[in-house]
């Protein structure tokens, strides 16, 4: 029970920095991107070749970080800057609606460039864990959950101390209002976008130590969104505990309902909270 | 300063800026004045191009500005307090006036912008750790000036500063304006209340349905029988 | 649509009915099948998506188990008609138990919570069924391609006549009006929350029969196959692209999808989805109407440059 309980709050560390990118887009502009799942799966790929070609994974972030945030911003400018003139409601459904062709569009280009075969980046560290108090503490996790700690701090950083940052905050706030003060608001939202899907970068490499195929992304998005509603949407600072959160009660559906089951957990949890409590578990507490 | 020439304002295909034509000169105050719906406030938005033009030139300092978007407006020389207010309500008074100061030239000012906002609203310094959001309509407002004036601009624009005010506050923040105005600062407010608005305004348009239907010194307007019966009651 | 509409239907109709009696070639036969399937599913996700505003992007939760009640039945003996009843009643019933409070959540999320749900479906389903059934040697003997074509159309026929009954009656008009603005068709005294439910329970009803006509198609039958996510998205896909509010619009889009995965079978598997997502993409951001709009589209410009050749209009 231990050792489950253990590696589901490695899951949740993970889930986490997944609900981070979906948080921060839908926190700053009102969109859901329901194709942050495929551009993590673009990630591992990009990991998965790059390791193929002698690049060891963690080094690989930094460039597949970069990659990504291109593709965000290409993406962004081509299809939903166009969305922007909507009110919010418009806004999220139109949102939803284009990531999901989005989705499909990344998907099934994957699977055509790549086959539907399952991938795993191991390198030779892959299996070393470290043992205490009678429980294994897998090294790549403990990597995955500095990671995660090391990412909120400097996110935090980024939107309270810089003046970029700060402007983001206030675009999230009232967009006309940070124009008036000198704000490019158009391109803070093209930037923070790019920012989001450069996000996706951490889950891809270490769902690439796991496992990975074309169209799972969907699944990841899920964990995402599940805990962006759980920390109530738009409040990133809530994201981390909730996804700690959904890891333990996926742990415990383990111990007691069996593996195959731990996918539908996450998922009835979603459905419940989204029926009983639409504004999230938390005071929307926005950037 | 300001030169606004024969502008038209549509939403979709309804007009509702007909041919407006208004100036403001360096050091001046001048105000616009109407009823509800009169299209006051579009035409301030229109300055700043949070709404966009149909047909017509506006110009500041002789640059057109009515093809630029509001960032590119506001860091050419005018600012802004909208409608409502409009600070940011879940960041603090001072990370509103800090956000003020965003343009790259007002950030080197900084520390000497906020001590002056601090001695024109003293208030605001008391409270400058409190969330924005919480503060009553009166502290909103002084913190809506205050954080225009960070950005250091030479012009300030002023859109129904008393809408929902109490009249002590009113009294305070019109002071506040002639003291600005008085440093230095070009002022043009779109106001209902028009007898506190002509008392500080060297000279005032009058709009109607979307369109000027007079203008002139504020002494000449008070004395006007239409104004006088359509604003002042009397 | 008028009579004369009705009666280009009707001899439409008779000619796809008159197929079988002239081409035998089986590929063609299931081929026009899965088209009726995709008709079927399509045009009862259209009344929920494109005529009520609800975009679910679940309904492969009530495919799926139409699917299953319907093969669980009739491979134990039950004649096709009543298994086929049966498995409408219970994607009916899954939609009351979980497409309803899916309708409780905020109008923008109602996509993603099907979706929740739909993913559970398959994931229980493929948990509980992972081994694929095939028919007895008795059923593979009456096999009748033909009488599958025939009962196919009926329920396609049957799927696009409901909805288009519905639309032109009052409570289409409820439904646009929700569509268009709930709060506004709230203020004005439409009982939103019942016509949601109806539209829901009437789209569940017919995707359930085109599980259940599904399942009877297939010869081997892998249980937890209709409850795939692709089942859920294909109507989402026609129906924006062949035209959100119409009738013929979902028809269209099933026709151009199958057309589309035919031409490309032979070739790299999913070049379809990826000219039909970029499609879907276009149309969401750029034509909302669709396809079918387009037709609408041109007879306006047709009619705008009527009118300025005559010296009419700017």
């Amino acid at each position: 029970m231990g050792q489950t309980l253990v590696y589901g709050l490695f899951n949740g560390a993970l889930y986490g920095i997944i609900a981070l990118g979906i948080a921060l887009v839908f926190g700053i502009m009102r969109y859901l991107n329901l194709a942050q799942g495929s551009f993590i799966i673009l990630g591992s790929y990009a990991s998965f070749f790059l390791f193929k070609a002698g690049l060891d994974p963690f080094v690989s972030i930094p460039l597949v970080a970069a990659g990504l945030f291109l593709a965000g911003i290409a993406v962004f400018k081509v299809s939903f800057s166009r969305l922007l003139v909507y009110p919010d409601p418009g806004k999220i459904k139109n949102s939803l609606l284009i990531s999901f062709g989005l989705m499909l569009l990344i998907d099934s280009l994957a699977t055509m460039a790549w086959t539907g075969d399952e991938r795993s980046i191991t390198p030779a560290y892959s299996g070393l864990t470290i043992g205490f108090a009678g429980l294994r503490f897998p090294l790549i996790s403990l990597a995955s959950a500095a990671c995660a700690v090391v990412l909120i701090f400097s996110l935090h950083f980024f939107l309270s101390r810089t003046y970029f940052g700060k402007s983001i905050v206030a675009v999230s706030q009232d967009f006309e209002a940070a124009s008036l003060m000198g704000i490019n608001v158009n391109r803070t939202f093209l930037v923070s976008f790019g920012i989001s899907v450069m996000l996706a970068s951490i889950p891809a490499v270490f769902i690439g130590f796991k496992s990975f195929s074309p169209t799972v992304g969907i699944q990841w998005f899920n964990k995402g969104i599940v805990v962006v509603m759980l920390s109530g949407l738009g409040n990133i600072y809530g994201v981390f505990p909730a996804g700690l959160f959904l890891g333990i009660i996926e742990a415990i559906s383990v111990y007691v309902f069996g593996a195959p089951y731990r996918e539908v957990t996450g998922l009835v949890v979603f459905v419940i909270i989204m029926v009983l409590f639409p504004k999230g578990l938390f005071k929307g507490q926005e950037l | 300063m300001l030169k606004v020439e024969h502008l038209d304002v549509r939403y979709g295909d309804l007009q509702v800026l007909w041919n407006v034509s208004i100036e403001v000169n360096e050091g001046e105050i001048v105000a616009l004045i109407g009823s509800n719906g009169a299209g006051k406030s579009t035409l301030i938005r229109a300055i700043t191009r949070l709404v966009e033009p149909a047909g017509g030139r506006i110009s500041f300092r002789g640059i057109p500005i009515h093809d630029k978007p509001p960032h590119t407006i506001v860091s050419l020389g005018i600012s802004m307090v909208p409608e409502g207010r409009r600070i940011f309500p879940k960041m603090t008074v001072l990370q509103n006036l800090e956000i003020g100061a965003y343009l790259k030239k007002a950030r080197k000012k900084k520390d000497e912008s906020l001590s002056m906002v601090f001695d024109i609203f003293p208030v605001l310094e008391e409270r400058s750790n409190q969330q924005a959001g919480l503060m009553s309509g009166g502290e909103q407002q002084m913190l809506a000036v205050g954080r225009a004036l960070m950005a250091g601009n030479r012009m300030l624009l002023l859109d129904e500063m008393s809408l929902g005010l109490s009249p002590l506050v009113v009294k305070n923040i019109f002071r506040v304006i002639r003291q600005i105005n008085q440093a230095g600062i070009s002022i043009f407010l779109v106001e209902q209340n028009v007898p506190m608005t002509l008392r500080i305004a060297d000279r005032a348009y009058v709009m109607e349905s979307g369109r000027i239907i007079s203008h002139g010194r504020s002494s000449e307007l008070m004395g006007s029988d239409h104004v006088r019966s359509a604003y002042l009651g009397i | 649509m008028g009579k004369r509409g009705l009666a280009g239907f009707g001899l439409v109709i008779a000619f796809i009915a008159l197929v079988p009696t002239v081409v035998t070639f089986e590929y063609v036969l299931n081929l026009l099948i899965m088209l009726f399937i995709y008709v079927i599913v399509a045009e009862s996700w259209n009344l929920l998506g494109g005529f009520t505003g609800q975009v679910s992007l679940g309904h492969s939760a009530f495919f799926g188990i139409g699917a299953l009640i319907t093969r669980l039945l009739w491979v134990n003996h039950m004649p096709i008609p009543l298994a086929l009843l049966a498995g409408g009643a219970s994607a009916v019933g899954l939609a009351a138990i979980i497409g309803m409070p899916c309708l409780r959540m905020r109008s923008a999320y109602f996509p993603i919570g099907t979706l929740a749900l739909a993913m559970i479906a398959q994931i229980t389903i493929g948990n509980l069924f992972p081994l694929p059934g095939s028919l007895s040697s008795e059923y593979l003997v009456t096999y009748n391609t033909v009488t599958r074509y025939y009962l196919a159309l009926l329920v396609a026929v049957l799927t696009v006549g409901t909805v288009y009954r519905i639309v032109r009656s009052r409570t289409g008009l409820a439904l646009v009006a929700i569509r268009d603005d709930e709060a506004a068709a709230e203020a004005m005294g439409v009982k939103t929350m019942r016509y949601k439910v109806l539209s829901l329970m009437v789209s569940s009803l017919l995707v359930g029969f085109g599980g259940g006509i599904f399942a009877y198609h297939q010869v081997s039958f892998y249980y937890y196959a209709p409850f795939e996510l692709s089942w859920a998205f294909l109507p989402t896909l026609t129906s924006f692209i062949g035209g959100l509010g119409t009738i013929l619009g979902p028809v269209v889009g099933a026709i151009c999808f199958l057309g589309l995965s035919e031409l490309f079978a032979l070739s790299l598997g999913e070049v379809h989805i990826v000219v039909f997502a970029v499609t879907f993409i276009l149309v969401v951001l750029f034509l909302p109407g669709g396809l079918m709009s387009i037709n609408t589209k041109i007879r306006m410009m047709a009619f705008t440059l009527k009118q300025r050749a005559v010296g009419i209009g700017r």
